[in-house]
Formats: structure tokens, C-alpha cells, sequence
């Protein structure tokens, strides 16, 4: 009798361990979690004009521009702050020369191009911005003035008189060497306002 | 007799910390009634100045012509579901739970431009057979050279349980609507574009210099691009 006992009691604590194993196993890659998908849907990107232009670039000044914007709270003020980035582009828009800007006789050439300016007020890449730091809530319209603000301190630091000076001087040498390149011994090369603006 | 007292203190110190939260709130609302959140405009709102830094990383010279300007338009949407996803006995399983709902979609608008760079230009890039003249240029490349978020249509959509789009996942999504936006450039015919774009350029300017436009002949390097050809070609800052 005493034997019969011990061998259930062995059998049951046998199932009790074998019970273990298989729901250890079973539950091996178990696991739970709250989570969201940061993925993008995919949409079409559209193509909304096509534009033929002659802008020469001579100069590029990449700027980057910590900005931020504060809004007073009682208790705490909120504070957004993002780094733009963007690439001014300097140079003269060919579509703006105007008649006899090209004069040749034998081996000389003079050329009269337009001022050397800013070819394109659009030259922040939004999509780059990086967030720095945000507390609050922020709408789209202030997202929007941050960016103005952004826009006016880039054109302040990047287009500036000496690197529309260094631009000019770029165009001079590098519009020199493919005048030369074509045959020509002599070239003249002035530009159509002579005092250079730096103003945004 | 303390107890009422106790309460009436209580009570008072309650009444008083929602009327100063309440201000608190007011007070974000009417800054936000204003709409110019510009730190440099003086009296306007409850704002006080902030501190910009402004950083010039690169002055590049360079010779680049650039003759085709695309402009395009996406619309950047994100359907942020809030799941319970896991797996009990070997058995997956993915909720969707309710009241967890975020939607989003942001319209960009982005430039492209295709570009001839100049700067190693030479003799070697010119042929002349008797009175005809061919000019021989490098291959097209692609920049995008500006983005913009169209702000006054974004649209969004968040569900009471949620916490608003913070500025980190705004930037997140922006950056994979961007990275589409350069995915499609090889199916544009930007290159293609560029390349028939740079005759009306450089043709005027030969004339002026005495050749006849039946005369004159702009080659480039190839005519058709593989897209892995125009992969190499796409010059994009990171």
C-alpha cells in the first residue's frame, strides 16, 4: 500500500514538472505590446510644372539656423525650437540679360550680364528640419512664423556683400576661362549694376 | 468645529489653483488669437525674445548652370493606430484599440532642379568641323533645392485619448515624405528635361558669337539614362 502511494505521489509530481517544461516551452516568445507604426502611408508625388531656366550659379552658402520661439504661461512658458537648413544660391539668371548683352569682334568679347543676386527666395529644405526642442503645444501658423523668422535671419547671414563680391569674382574667372575655352584671347565682363546689394 | 475649517481651506486653495490654471490657459489662448509668434515683433502677445544662432557651414564656388526647375506636391498622411500586438501560447495577435486613433496629413511642396556643371570646362569640351561647332557637356545632375510645408492645410485628427503630434514626429514624417519625394526623381525626366533645356541656353549665346543655329550642336555624354545612371546623378545634402 505504502509503495502504491509513493509511486502517485512520483507520478503526479512527474506530471507537475512535464506540465512545466511544456508551458515554459510553449511560452518561450511570449510577449505583449502597446506600440504604433511610425511609417508613412504611401502616396503619389505630383509633378506640378515644368520650368526651362538659365540661372548660373557661382557661389553657394549653406546655413543652418537654430530658431525658436517662446510663449509666456503663468505657471510655465512654452518653448519650440528647430534647426533649418538651407542653401543660398548665388549667381545671374540669364533670362534677364537684355540686347547686345554679347558683343564679339575677332578674338575679343565683352559680355554685360545682369547684377549677381539671389537666384531663388525658396531655398529652405523644410522637410530636413530638425527638431531641437519643444514644450507645449504648437499650431501650424506658428510653425509657419518660425520658419519666416528662420527665412529673414538665413537671407541676413548668407547673402551677404562679400559673398555676393566672391560671387562676382567666380563669374568673372570662371565665365573668362570658357570665353577663352571658345577662342576668344580678350574678354571683357561687367555686370549690370555696378554696386553690389546685399539687402534680402 | 477645526474639521470646517480644514474643509474651507481646502476649498479655497482648490478654487484658487483651477483660477490660476484657468488664467494659464487664457493666457496661451489669446497668444495664440494673435497668430504671430515672431520673436522679433515688439508687444505682440505674451512672447518675449528668443535667441537665434545663425551658421554659415559652407561657402562653395562653383559654375553651374542649371536649366530645368520641377516643382512638386505631396501629401504626407500618417494613420497612427494605437495596437496591442503580442503573442500568448504561440498564438499572434493584433488589437487595434479604440479611442486611440491619430490622423495626419501634411501637404509639401518641393523644387527640384537640374544643373550642367561648368567648372572643368576646356577645349576639350568644344569640336569644330569647318563652320559647325558642337559643344560637348557633362551629364545632367539633380538637387533638390527647396521644401515647404503648405502649414495652413495641414490637417490632423486626434483622438481624445492621445497626446497631440509632437514636433520630433512631425520632423519624422516629413523626412520619409522627403525621401519618396527623391525616390520618384529617376521617373521625372528631370535629366532628359535638362539636357533639351540646355540648347536654349547656350544656342543664343552662340549665335551672338556669329554661328548659325543649324550650325550649332549641344551633345551630351548620353541621351538615355538607366536609373541606376540617374541614382549617381542626383546630388541631395543629407
Amino acid at each position: 500500500m505504502k509503495t502504491f502511494k509513493i509511486a502517485i505521489v512520483l507520478f503526479c509530481l512527474s506530471l507537475v514538472i512535464v506540465a512545466f517544461f511544456w508551458l515554459r516551452s510553449c511560452t518561450k516568445d511570449d510577449y505583449v505590446e502597446l506600440g504604433t507604426d511610425d511609417k508613412i502611408d504611401p502616396t503619389p508625388t505630383q509633378i506640378q510644372s515644368i520650368k526651362a531656366i538659365g540661372e548660373w550659379e557661382f557661389l553657394s552658402v549653406n546655413v543652418e539656423e537654430l530658431a525658436d520661439t517662446v510663449r509666456k504661461g503663468f505657471f510655465s512658458d512654452d518653448e519650440l525650437m528647430r534647426i533649418y537648413y538651407g542653401t543660398l544660391r548665388l549667381g545671374v539668371n540669364m533670362h534677364n540679360v537684355e540686347p547686345g548683352w554679347f558683343v564679339a569682334e575677332d578674338d575679343s568679347v565683352s559680355l554685360t550680364l545682369p547684377a549677381i543676386g539671389l537666384l531663388d527666395r525658396e531655398f529652405i529644405d523644410e522637410a530636413r528640419t530638425k527638431p531641437f526642442f519643444e514644450s507645449g503645444s504648437w499650431k501650424p501658423e506658428e510653425r509657419e512664423a518660425l520658419y519666416q523668422k528662420a527665412h529673414q535671419n538665413m537671407l541676413l547671414h548668407g547673402l551677404t556683400k562679400e559673398n555676393l563680391a566672391a560671387a562676382e569674382e567666380n563669374a568673372r574667372e570662371q565665365i573668362g576661362n570658357m570665353m577663352k575655352a571658345m577662342g576668344y584671347k580678350r574678354v571683357g565682363i561687367s555686370f549690370k549694376s555696378s554696386s553690389v546689394n546685399s539687402k534680402p | 468645529m477645526k474639521n470646517n475649517k480644514r474643509l474651507v481651506l481646502t476649498v479655497l486653495a482648490v478654487v484658487v489653483i483651477g483660477l490660476l490654471m484657468l488664467f494659464d490657459g487664457q493666457f496661451e489662448l489669446s497668444s495664440d488669437g494673435a497668430g504671430n509668434h515672431d520673436d522679433t515683433s515688439v508687444g505682440v502677445g505674451n512672447q518675449e525674445p528668443a535667441s537665434d544662432i545663425s551658421l554659415v557651414t559652407q561657402v562653395r564656388k562653383c559654375a553651374k548652370l542649371y536649366t530645368a526647375e520641377y516643382r512638386v506636391h505631396k501629401i504626407v498622411t500618417h494613420d497612427d493606430v494605437l495596437r496591442l500586438k503580442g503573442s500568448v501560447l504561440q498564438r499572434q495577435f493584433n488589437i487595434k484599440l479604440p479611442l486611440g486613433d491619430r490622423r495626419i496629413a501634411i501637404p509639401i511642396d518641393a523644387k527640384l532642379k537640374a544643373w550642367i556643371d561648368f567648372s572643368q570646362f576646356s577645349e576639350k569640351n568644344i569640336e569644330r568641323h569647318g563652320d559647325r561647332i558642337t559643344i560637348i557637356l557633362p551629364d545632367p545632375q539633380v538637387t533638390l533645392t527647396s521644401s515647404k510645408i503648405d502649414q495652413k492645410n495641414v490637417r490632423q485628427h486626434v483622438a481624445l485619448a492621445r497626446a497631440n503630434f509632437s514636433d520630433a514626429e512631425l520632423a519624422n514624417y516629413l523626412e520619409q515624405g522627403r525621401a519618396a519625394i527623391i525616390q520618384s526623381i529617376p521617373e521625372m525626366g528631370i535629366i532628359e528635361t535638362a539636357q533639351a533645356n540646355a540648347a536654349k541656353v547656350l544656342v543664343p549665346m552662340l549665335t551672338e558669337m556669329g554661328y548659325d543655329e543649324n550650325q550649332v550642336t549641344v551633345a551630351f555624354r548620353k541621351q538615355q539614362y538607366s536609373l541606376g545612371d540617374i541614382q549617381t546623378l542626383l546630388k541631395i545634402d543629407d
